[in-house]
């Protein structure tokens, strides 16, 4: 009984400060609201580019070339000990797959290739590569360690374009990250700051209630809950925006990348997963940042 | 109920506010508490609720050492003394009702309770009418009382009254003094700080004198009253 009315005095009391100065409020939820629409557009965008690098690196293969003189079953040892070197699957392309593979490529050009009286192309293995693997050192590793194999030639993959996706993806991931963390000490500040003004705009009320015998713990506990409510408010405000961005935006992206990525699936832009995390953001943020007012303005 | 024991307090850079306070207030007594201006009245009670700290001296309260008490515990001593305090410290933008609440919320006690209690003390204060207004648009006579309520609504075992009646004319004074004095009946041990001589003469209560920081007299009601007729 008794905690259920303190439960209800804090509400009406963290309540009661936000229509107490609601521009004060209205400025952190603001703040927070932003910094979570932009966290959820980076999340987005972020699995976005993922499923981009995802289809590209696809077609990230190992070719390796054979000498021509490899007898068949020298051939298919050599096509096991790769697979178990790379963890991929290996296929074998014969020289004249491989020449009728470049004809139909060249297209009209192509005819002038079965005039050629000897098929130049060596026999090869394509080889892809488990996904986890595709970093740059791990692929320059496996074609130094495929090129040392008797019977193989060569070994070619696509090198820039791995290494150029790869330091892409790390320099988003990286920016990201700073920018996340620059704008999450930002907004709790912003979020102490507003609290700051709360416990000065209440010093009285503060002082009276410790005088007739309040513990530390209840005149604290409207602000922590004031800041919590910030901080929610701030999230739904953020999902709102976030679920309209994707009701303008979301037809344009979704036509652009399909483009690039051929047919989709289009995502929706809020999740429910991201909206959990978000809302579970929100409220961290406010309470971090009333945490912090709390412990430095309300020595009581 | 209340023991003082050599009691100074200080504030730095000034020459002490009190000096050596020996006082010792049984359960259920009456107390005045006099002097001129300046003498100390106000800071004696302060020490009493923790408002204050003793520069030296011990001080018990309910038999509980509050010179050395830790300051989590503050709170639950308070919530047995009631205080009128001579500033009143009301919430200007609450209502008569909710700041006589405010003792109850604090506790954590349920609204309807609150309000029920609330209204019964408002009622013995003679302000029940003014249940919903705000102290700014009150006399000080009614503020005064309105404070009064706060400090009695939780029924503490100790009520620390400094100049209650200072702002209410004569017949209201003797209304609270009254007032106070059913109070004292039913239990509770109280001190009031006063400096009108005419409360001391009227009621013949034991009278506690403060000059400059130090006990000058301490008698008991006939003595203090025949000493006023003189
Ligand atoms: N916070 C403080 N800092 C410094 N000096 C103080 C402080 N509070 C009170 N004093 C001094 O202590 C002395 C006693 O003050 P106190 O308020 O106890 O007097 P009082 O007897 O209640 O007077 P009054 O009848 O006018 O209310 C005064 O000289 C005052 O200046
Ligand atoms: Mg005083």
């Amino acid at each position: 009984m008794s905690a259920l009315a303190k439960v209800s005095y804090f509400w009406r009391s963290a309540t009661g400060g936000l229509r107490h100065s609601p521009f004060v409020h209205f400025i952190a939820i603001t703040t927070i609201a932003i910094a979570l629409f932009a966290a959820g557009l980076a999340r987005t965008a972020g699995s976005a580019l993922d499923g981009l690098l995802a289809s590209l690196g696809g077609e990230v293969e190992v070719t390796v070339y054979l000498a021509p003189e490899l007898a068949e079953d020298q051939v298919e040892a050599l096509r096991t000990q790769l697979e178990t070197a790379s963890g991929g699957r290996a296929v074998l392309v014969k020289p004249e797959e491989a020449l009728e593979r470049l004809a139909r490529e060249l297209g009209d050009l192509g005819d002038a290739l079965s005039q050629l009286p000897e098929n130049p192309l060596p026999p090869s293995l394509e080889l892809s590569v488990a996904p986890e693997r595709r970093t740059p050192e791990l692929l320059e590793r496996l074609s130094l360690q495929l090129r040392a194999l008797p019977g193989v030639t060569g070994v070619d993959y696509g090198r820039e374009a791995v290494e150029r996706l790869t330091a892409i993806a790390r320099a988003l991931q990286f920016g990201g990250l700073v920018a996340f963390a620059v704008v999450l000490f930002a907004t709790i500040i912003i979020v102490s700051a507003t609290l700051q003004l709360a416990i000065y705009a209440r010093r009285e009320e503060i002082e009276i209630q410790k005088l007739v015998g309040a513990t530390d713990r209840f005149v604290k506990a409207p602000f922590l809950i004031e800041g919590l409510l910030q901080g929610l408010l701030g999230a739904a405000v953020a999902l709102g925006g976030l679920w309209a961005f994707g009701q303008l935006v979301g037809p344009t992206l979704t036509s652009l990348f399909s483009f690039l990525l051929g047919p989709t699936s289009s995502e929706p832009m809020v999740r429910a997963g991201l909206a959990l995390e978000l809302i579970f953001a929100g409220g961290l943020l406010g309470l971090v940042g009333s945490f912090i007012a709390v412990g430095r303005f309300l020595r009581v | 109920m209340i023991q003082m024991f050599h009691v100074y307090k200080a504030y730095p850079g000034d020459p002490p506010v009190l000096s050596d306070i020996n006082l010792h207030v049984e359960k259920g007594e009456f107390i005045f508490l006099t002097g001129p201006s300046g003498a100390g009245k106000t800071t004696l009670l302060k020490l009493l609720f923790c408002g204050e700290k003793a520069t030296k001296g011990q001080i018990l309260v309910g038999g509980r050492n509050i010179a050395r008490i830790r300051e989590s515990a503050i709170p639950y001593l308070r919530r047995n003394i009631g205080v009128v305090f001579q500033d009143f410290k009301l919430l200007p933008q609450r209502t008569v009702e909710d700041n006589v609440a405010f003792t109850l919320d604090v506790l954590g006690r349920p609204r309807a309770e609150a309000r029920e209690k609330v209204h019964r003390m408002l009622k013995l204060v003679g302000l029940e009418h003014k249940a919903s207004s705000y102290p700014l648009r009150l006399s000080g006579g009614e503020q005064q009382r309105v404070v009064i309520a706060r400090a009695l609504v939780n029924d503490p075992t100790i009520l620390l009254a400094d100049e209650p009646t200072g702002n209410l004319d004569p017949a209201l004074t003797v209304e609270i003094m009254d007032l106070l004095n059913q109070v004292n009946i039913r239990g509770t041990t109280v001190l009031v700080a006063t400096h009108d001589s005419t409360l001391l003469a009227r009621y013949q209560k034991r009278t506690v004198r403060l000059e400059r920081g130090f006990i000058v007299s301490d008698e008991d009601g006939v003595k203090a009253a025949r000493r006023m007729a003189v």
